[in-house]
């Protein structure tokens, strides 16, 4: 099934708080109603932290050309999304580019995030 | 000259193709194509029956572009402004402030909201049930020809019945659970002593519609309508498996409300695409250390 939102985006996350995450993944959850992977982070001193990211689900992600194989521990991601409004290191993965350099769509379909014309009839 | 200026071109198309892939990656058009259905090519198909004559309401029904705003109960009314009591109105707050979307909380949506989402349901009948299947693995099911029962316990979709008024099958809903349940996506509110009223009907294959009336004086000062047609999904599309809660992470991130509500009365923010390059987290001061 595609993904297909289960909640606004704008309940979660902030449109106004674009983000890019460059990091090592460390875990990987291959789940409904999304899909998570969580990155350690090193800021500019070099300080390691670690954060989650939130994708579509499993089918929406695969049928995208995104495969579960296609990630493991210790992979180099970068991933642009959006910070969460609550301030914790939680993004909405709107487009992420794999160990292999290509680029895929994260969102869900239907949240009314940016870029998800789906929302408005478009 | 000419083959290579062709090959030139061939390769620029490819790179500027690829560039354009590579900022800006987005939803399939299967995806889409699974929450907006597509008006025929060529004339419907007239409205199939059943053996006793009733219009066959069965299959697999999707949202049109045509509505909009989708997911919001307001949509036929000016400005979308939904006429509000002041309990409504107190209501509709609390849940902008207080309370995280049910669904998002893997609650059932209940009616009306269902009917006002943008995804798309499906629908199996026979003489006895009108069953609608929702795609967060809901169902609702309408006897036909029950009535209402006494001091009905309080559910999501109501104590409902259904009978035929000619081809229209008309589905009369009470005994609803009371606030906080949001009436649809942008949180507006519904009381237990809500009446919906809908009148489905079938007017050739291809399309369903919807009048519905909803009428709650607890929180809203008059009845007020919603109209809409969806289209039939292809043959052989369907719902399937969905887990809202096998693994809800959201749970512990979700605001209240639906956040912000555009002019256009859907949900979401009136801001650009996503730049090329974000900036690192550390561009914000607001991150929990």
């Amino acid at each position: 099934m595609p993904c297909a939102a289960h909640h606004s985006f704008a309940a979660e996350f902030d449109g106004t708080k674009p983000v890019r995450l460059v990091g090592t993944i460390t875990r990987i959850e291959w789940t409904n109603p999304h899909s998570y992977f969580y990155l350690d982070v090193a800021d500019s001193k070099g300080h390691v932290t670690n954060w989650a990211c939130e994708s579509g689900n499993p089918g929406a992600l695969s049928r995208r050309g995104w495969k579960k194989g296609d990630i493991k521990f210790g992979d180099k991601l970068i991933v642009d999304g959006y910070l969460a409004k609550d301030g914790s290191k939680f993004i909405d993965a709107r487009r992420v580019t794999l160990p292999d350099g290509r680029v895929v769509y994260g969102g869900s379909a239907g949240d009314g995030g940016p870029g998800d014309s789906a929302s408005q009839g478009k | 000259m000419g083959s290579i200026a062709a090959v030139l071109l061939q390769q620029s198309i490819a790179a500027v193709a690829a560039d354009a892939q590579r900022r800006d990656p987005d939803l399939l058009p299967e995806e889409v194509s699974f929450l907006f259905g597509e008006e025929p090519k060529t004339p419907a198909a007239p409205t199939p029956r059943t053996p006793d004559g009733h219009p066959y309401l069965g299959g697999f029904w999707k949202g049109s572009r045509d509505t909009k705003p989708v997911g919001n109960i307001g949509k036929d009314l000016p400005g979308f402004k939904l006429p509000l009591t002041p309990a409504g109105d107190a209501a509709l707050q609390h849940n902008l402030t207080a309370t995280v979307d049910p669904e998002a909380l893997c609650i059932i949506g209940g009616i009306p909201r269902h009917s006002a989402s943008a995804l798309p349901f499906e629908i199996v009948q026979n003489k006895d049930r009108v069953v609608f299947l929702y795609l967060y693995t809901y169902f609702r099911e309408i006897p036909v020809g029950a009535q209402h029962a006494q001091d009905p316990d309080p559910t999501f979709f109501g104590d409902k019945v259904g009978r035929w008024d000619g081809d229209t099958f008309v589905i009369d809903s009470i005994g609803f659970k009371g606030a906080p349940i949001w009436i649809d996506e942008n949180a507006n509110p519904q009381s237990d002593a809500m009446h919906a009223v809908e009148r489905w009907t079938r007017p050739d294959a291809s399309h369903i519609h919807l009048e519905l009336t909803v009428e709650d004086p607890k929180f809203y000062t008059r009845p007020f309508n919603y109209s809409r047609t969806w289209l039939a999904g292809k043959p052989g599309e369907g719902l399937k498996e969905y887990s809202c809660s096998e693994n809800n992470v959201d749970r512990a991130h979700l605001g209240p409300g639906p956040g912000p509500i555009r002019k256009d009365g859907t949900r979401g923010y009136d801001v650009p695409p996503l730049p090329a390059v974000p900036p690192s987290p550390e561009a914000y001061d607001d991150v929990k250390k």
